[in-house]
Formats: C-alpha cells, sequence, structure tokens
C-alpha cells in the first residue's frame, strides 16, 4: 500500500518535473517573471483594462499564428500572411464600397478570397514542387502588388456602426476579437492533438518522403492547411478594418516576422516535426506583453525593439541549453 | 507542361492586370481643390471662418499654470524633419517651464505601430496631453477619441486626423500654399512649358495626395502648357526614390525638365540621381524637404528652390497651442491664438492653426539654416 502511493507521487514528480522542463515549462516560468519584473515598474500593468487591450491588439497576430504553427510543423513557412491580409482588406472595401455590395456579403467574399489566395499557395507547392518559401515570398509581392493596384490608391471609410463590433467592442466583457482569437486556439489545439490531420502534419514535418510512401494524403493536408492559413488572414483584416475603421494597401506589412517570431519562440522547430499551439500562445504573450509593459515604463520604442530581440535570444539559448541537459 | 505554361499564363495576365491599375494613379486624392490667383503675391484672400468643428477632452483636470507631462508621437522618428520638430517643443517646454515633453514612435511610418505606442501611453496614466502627427488620418482617429474620452488633451501637427478625434491641428501651410511655390518655382527655372515627374510618398499618405491635387489645379490654371509625365510612390525610403528618380530620368530622357520631390527623403534622394546621372541644370529638381539635405546639391548648383516651412517652428507652435488649450486660453470659436516668438497665429478651416506661408530655401539663403 505505501509502496504504492510513493510509487505515484514520484510519477506525479517526474510528470511534474517534464511539464516543467518542457519547452513549454520554461517559456512559460520566462514569461511569469517578465509578468513580475514589469508588474513591478508601473502600477497599470497588471490592471484589467491594460491587459484586454493588450488582448484585443495581440488577436489579429495570433488568428494567423494558429495556421502558421501548423505550417511550421510541416517544415512549411507562410510569408505571404500580411499581403494576403491586405488584400482581402482592399477587397472587403472595394466589395461594399465601390461594387456597392451588402457588407455582410463583402465580408463572406473577403474570406474567400483569403482562403483562395492560401489555396493557391498551397497548390504550388504540392502540384509544382516550389519550395513554400519561394512560393510565398513570390505572394508576399505578388498578392500586395494586387492590393495596391486594386485599391487605386484610395482608402475605404465611413463603415457602418455595426461592422465595429469586430474590433472595437466587446462581448461579456472580453474584447469581440478576443472571443475569435479563444474559440480558434480551442479547436486549432483539438485538431493537432486529437485528429489524424493533426498525427499528419507531425508525420510530414519529420519525414515528408516517409509520409508520402505511408500513404498519407500529404498534398491534400498541405492545401488544407495553407487555405486555412489564408482564411485566418482575411478573418484577421476584418477585425483589423473594423479596429481602425479604414482599408489602406499597406495594411499588414511586415504580420508575418511577428507571427513567425511568436511561432518559433513557442518551440516549434522551423526544421518541422515538432512543436505546438500552446507553445505559440505563451510565445505570443510573452511578445505583446514585453512590448507593452517596457512601453509603459517609459523605455522608447526603439529601445524596446532592442530589448525584445535580445530576450528572443536569451529565451531561445536558455530553453537550447535545458533541452539539451535534460536529454543527456 | 500544357496545364503549367497555363498557369504561368492566367497569373502573369493577373499581374499585368494588377500593373494596369497602378498605371492610372497620378497620386492626387479626389477632394475639391481650391488655387490660388497665378504669378506673383502671397495670395492667400480671404478665408471664411468656418465652425469649430474639433473634439473635447471630457473632464479634464483643471491644471491651468501647472506642471503637464506630454507625449509627442510624430510619424516616426530617426529622421531629420522630425528631429526639428522635437526641438522646437523642446524649446518651447523650456521657455514655457511647466511642460514636459517626450518623443516616442515608431522607427517606421507605421500607422499600426503608432496606435499601439499612444494606446500605451494612455494606458500608462501619467501624461496629460498628446501632440502627435498622423500616418493615417482615419486610423488614427479611435486611439484619439479614446484619450479625449479619458480627459487627455489632443493637438495634431503636421499630418492631420479626423477633425473631432483631437481638438486644434497646426497647419504647416495651406495645401494650395505650397503647391504654387512649388509650380512657380519649376516655372521659373525651366518655363513656362516644362515637362516633369513626380516621386511622391505612399498611396494614401495625405499630404502629398493633397499637395499632388492642389499642383494638378495649380498648373491646369496657370501654366496649362506644362506637362505631367508620371507620379511614382517611393515610400519614404532613400533607396527607393533614388531609384524612382532614375526611373524618371532613364524613361523620358531628353523629355523630362524637372523632378518634384513629395517628401523630405525623396526630394534629396532625387537631386542625387539627377547629379550622379550628370544631367544638372537640364533636369531641375524642386521639392520639400529640410536644408541640411539638401546642402550639398544647392551649394554645388545642382538645385535652385527647396519648398518648405520651418518644422521646428511647427512643432515650437503646436505646443504653446497645447499650453494654452490646457490653461483655458484657447477655446472653441476662438480666432487666433498667442504663441511665443511667433507671434500671433490665426485659426483657419474651423479647429486649425496657420503657421504661415510657406519657405523656398535658395543657394542665397539655406545656409544660414541648421536642421
Amino acid at each position: 500500500m505505501a509502496a504504492d502511493t510513493a510509487k505515484v507521487e514520484n510519477s506525479f514528480a517526474k510528470r511534474l518535473r517534464n511539464l516543467l522542463f518542457s519547452q513549454e515549462g520554461i517559456l512559460f516560468i520566462i514569461l511569469v517573471l517578465v509578468i513580475v519584473v514589469l508588474s513591478g515598474r508601473n502600477a497599470n500593468f497588471l490592471s484589467a483594462a491594460n491587459l484586454l487591450n493588450q488582448g484585443r491588439l495581440m488577436s489579429e497576430v495570433g488568428l494567423v499564428a494558429l495556421p502558421m504553427t501548423y505550417i511550421i510543423i510541416t517544415a512549411g513557412i507562410d510569408l505571404s500572411v500580411g499581403s494576403i491580409l491586405g488584400l482581402s482588406a482592399i477587397l472587403l472595401g472595394v466589395f461594399w464600397k465601390n461594387l456597392g455590395m451588402p457588407l455582410e456579403l463583402a465580408i463572406v467574399l473577403a474570406l474567400v478570397v483569403g482562403t483562395v489566395a492560401g489555396f493557391v499557395n498551397g497548390l504550388f507547392i504540392v502540384k509544382l514542387n516550389v519550395p513554400p518559401l519561394i512560393m510565398t515570398l513570390a505572394t508576399l509581392a505578388f498578392y500586395r502588388g494586387l492590393a495596391q493596384g486594386i485599391s487605386e490608391a484610395k482608402s475605404v471609410t465611413g463603415y457602418p456602426e455595426w461592422f465595429y463590433i469586430f474590433g472595437q467592442k466587446s462581448i461579456m466583457g472580453l474584447p469581440t476579437q478576443l472571443w475569435f482569437f479563444i474559440i480558434a486556439t480551442i479547436i486549432s489545439i483539438i485538431i493537432l492533438r486529437m485528429t489524424t490531420l493533426g498525427r499528419y502534419l507531425y508525420a510530414i514535418g519529420n519525414n515528408p518522403v516517409g509520409a508520402r510512401f505511408s500513404g498519407l494524403p500529404v498534398g491534400r493536408t498541405l492545401m488544407i492547411i495553407y487555405g486555412y492559413s489564408g482564411f485566418m488572414s482575411a478573418l484577421a483584416a476584418i477585425i483589423f478594418v473594423s479596429r481602425v475603421t479604414t482599408t489602406r494597401s499597406d495594411m499588414g506589412t511586415g504580420l508575418e516576422l511577428d507571427v513567425i517570431a511568436a511561432v518559433v519562440l513557442g518551440g516549434t522547430s522551423i526544421f518541422g516535426g515538432k512543436g505546438g499551439i500552446v507553445g505559440t500562445l505563451i510565445g505570443l504573450v510573452l511578445i505583446q506583453l514585453l512590448k507593452n509593459g517596457l512601453a509603459l515604463s517609459g523605455i522608447t520604442s526603439d529601445a524596446t525593439t532592442i530589448v525584445i530581440g535580445i530576450v528572443l535570444i536569451l529565451a531561445i539559448l536558455v530553453n537550447n541549453f535545458i533541452q539539451r541537459r535534460r536529454d543527456s | 507542361m500544357k496545364n503549367f505554361s497555363f498557369r504561368m499564363f492566367v497569373s502573369l495576365s493577373i499581374v499585368l492586370l494588377g500593373l494596369s491599375f497602378a498605371q492610372t494613379w497620378d497620386g492626387a486624392d479626389d477632394l475639391p481643390t481650391n488655387p490660388l490667383a497665378c504669378g506673383e503675391g502671397a495670395g492667400g484672400g480671404a478665408v471664411a471662418m468656418l465652425d469649430y468643428n474639433g473634439g473635447q477632452a471630457t473632464n479634464a483636470p483643471d491644471l491651468a499654470g501647472q506642471a503637464i507631462n506630454l507625449i509627442d508621437v510624430p510619424k516616426l522618428v530617426g529622421i531629420g524633419y522630425f528631429a526639428a520638430t522635437t526641438l522646437g517643443q523642446e524649446q518651447a517646454a523650456e521657455e514655457l517651464g511647466n511642460v514636459t515633453v517626450t518623443t516616442d514612435a515608431p522607427t517606421e511610418a507605421n500607422i499600426d505601430d503608432q496606435i499601439a505606442v499612444i494606446e500605451s501611453y494612455i494606458a500608462s496614466g501619467n501624461i496629460n496631453g498628446i501632440l502627435f502627427a498622423a500616418n493615417d488620418p482615419v486610423a488614427i482617429a479611435p486611439v484619439l477619441r479614446k484619450a479625449l474620452e479619458q480627459g487627455i488633451h489632443v493637438v495634431g501637427y503636421d499630418a492631420n486626423s479626423e477633425p473631432d478625434a483631437r481638438e486644434w491641428f497646426v497647419n504647416q501651410a495651406e495645401f494650395n500654399g505650397i503647391a504654387k511655390a512649388m509650380v512657380d518655382s519649376l516655372a521659373k527655372e525651366k518655363g513656362e512649358d516644362a515637362k516633369f515627374g513626380i516621386v511622391t510618398s505612399t498611396f494614401t499618405t495625405p499630404n502629398q495626395a493633397r499637395w499632388i491635387a492642389e499642383m494638378q489645379a495649380y498648373q491646369a490654371a496657370c501654366y496649362p502648357n506644362m506637362e505631367w509625365l508620371e507620379t511614382l510612390e517611393a515610400q519614404e525610403d532613400a533607396v527607393l526614390s533614388f531609384n524612382q528618380a532614375n526611373t524618371l530620368i532613364n524613361k523620358y530622357g531628353d523629355d523630362l525638365d524637372g523632378i518634384f520631390g513629395m517628401t523630405s527623403v525623396a526630394t534629396p534622394s532625387s537631386a542625387d540621381a539627377v547629379t550622379q546621372a550628370g544631367l544638372c541644370g537640364e533636369v531641375a529638381v524642386i521639392g520639400l524637404a529640410t536644408p541640411n539635405a539638401m546642402k550639398p546639391f544647392v551649394n554645388d548648383g545642382c538645385v535652385q528652390s527647396v519648398v518648405l516651412w520651418n518644422p521646428i517652428d511647427l512643432g515650437y507652435a503646436a505646443t504653446y497651442v497645447m499650453r494654452a488649450v490646457v490653461d483655458g486660453t484657447l477655446n472653441p470659436g476662438d480666432s487666433s491664438v498667442e504663441a511665443g516668438r511667433l507671434g500671433t497665429l490665426q485659426v483657419v478651416n474651423g479647429s486649425e492653426i496657420l503657421l504661415g506661408a510657406p519657405f523656398i530655401f535658395t543657394p542665397e539663403n539655406i545656409n544660414d539654416f541648421d536642421f
């Protein structure tokens, strides 16, 4: 009896230690440290209003980071997300204002266009074997060019009041876009952990050739996740437009870097086969709170960029060090 | 393979379609224009007095005569122009004695980052006023309204927001005044039938689009024989501006008489491109820029006219306006405001304060300025 208890405790301690020293566990500890340090520097940092506001600002990057995690797990990359965001935003405005469609329909069509833009990436990567980096680098330029051409240099403004619910209002105390993000995160975790599609992603990332010869639907899986990435970029576009009340063709410029930084900081390996949504979530929150907390403690934004760069490098170094010790 | 070429064909045609859209763009916005009278003279004429159309800070604490803490959020930091506005703010703060002003902004002219910076300072809870130069007039409005709702005073300068999102805006120069100075300078240097191209900022930057629209209107009315070749977009990026100026030079060759630079980055880069092409004197460069950046080209004799207002005065005036708002000496409906060494400044367009007529730097006077 006593031996049994000891055994249970032992395995519990072991599991706790495993959790603590996992990639996510270490990141979480760093996150807590950062919060403690920053909250000491400005009383408003931990206020509900500030944190909710940060959640609002984080959601657009977050929504796109979910499919990006999938893509990076398959050893791929999607650099075109910022441009898809810009293209969907412009088309939302053009469909509604220039073509006179109802705004509801324009939203649906903008989401469709974003998804198709993602599918096109997937199509070329799968059917023509173009490396993801090259394909999405090309569409990064191509989709942005389309957005600028279609917009004819004009921004679209004057959206009806109800449309601002997505970007500026709250539902049950939480910013609307945070609800979108939370729901999308839960779905993405479930798919990655509990479905065959999720297992395929890791298999493709670990050994694409093996996956193909094992009869996995590699092509279809890749098409789905690049389409998912396009869809989420378009969803982020609608939220972004609602938040800033206007569309511009340069919206979302540089978004891909923020997204990839969060995913990679979250422990998803750029070589594929390793990583998860929880890590991405922690990486995302860590970067956002660092930006905000440093600004609140009176550090100017150019200095903040430097500090964030240093923290990113340190976090990855510490993590690598501990992972190596644990493995040996 | 057939399939592949078909796909390539389709994507290529989409690219070309996109390009043909971009081609129609002349850089002007579609708002009504108000060109000044042709020829010499300050122009301007009587400005109709409009009703106050700015916003108001709700329940702002009464800090008349007391120390206030301001945050200044220009479009970006790290360029000479906004370093000069910051200098002016510091001069005003020193004279007033009861104002602290800190400049913080993104290192690139990006509206999303600019919003995030302002959000952070509102959340920090220790500022009394925001001075801003907007990267986008509409996109910045929600966050500024939020500041007003929390009792923080908001005054813009250089690039406006929607009027109700701030209390006052310090207008560096009326758009038609700048347009007149630019086009008149070209006529003076290259004749009334000059052919010209433009290197401007981004697609939707409000100031540049407005100036170009006014230049179009003024040129059509006063110099109908001038020919507008092309407008190229170059962000506010030195390398891109240089390349775009080269594009104009190579594409139009001898036809090109002049290049207008619409930003403080595009003008020196265009002058550099003209110098390197060995076309000084052949191709005139006229534009908006800070004097220090233009001194080499002006002293070489390659550039004759640099059009601008004094950005130091602009930052200085914005700080005085903010102080007057907090002290309650500038209220909706007033027609002028006292601004230290600049004297009395006029209220125009309902809730804007006009800095004055544009200033043209020439080889004779440019060495008197250092910013």
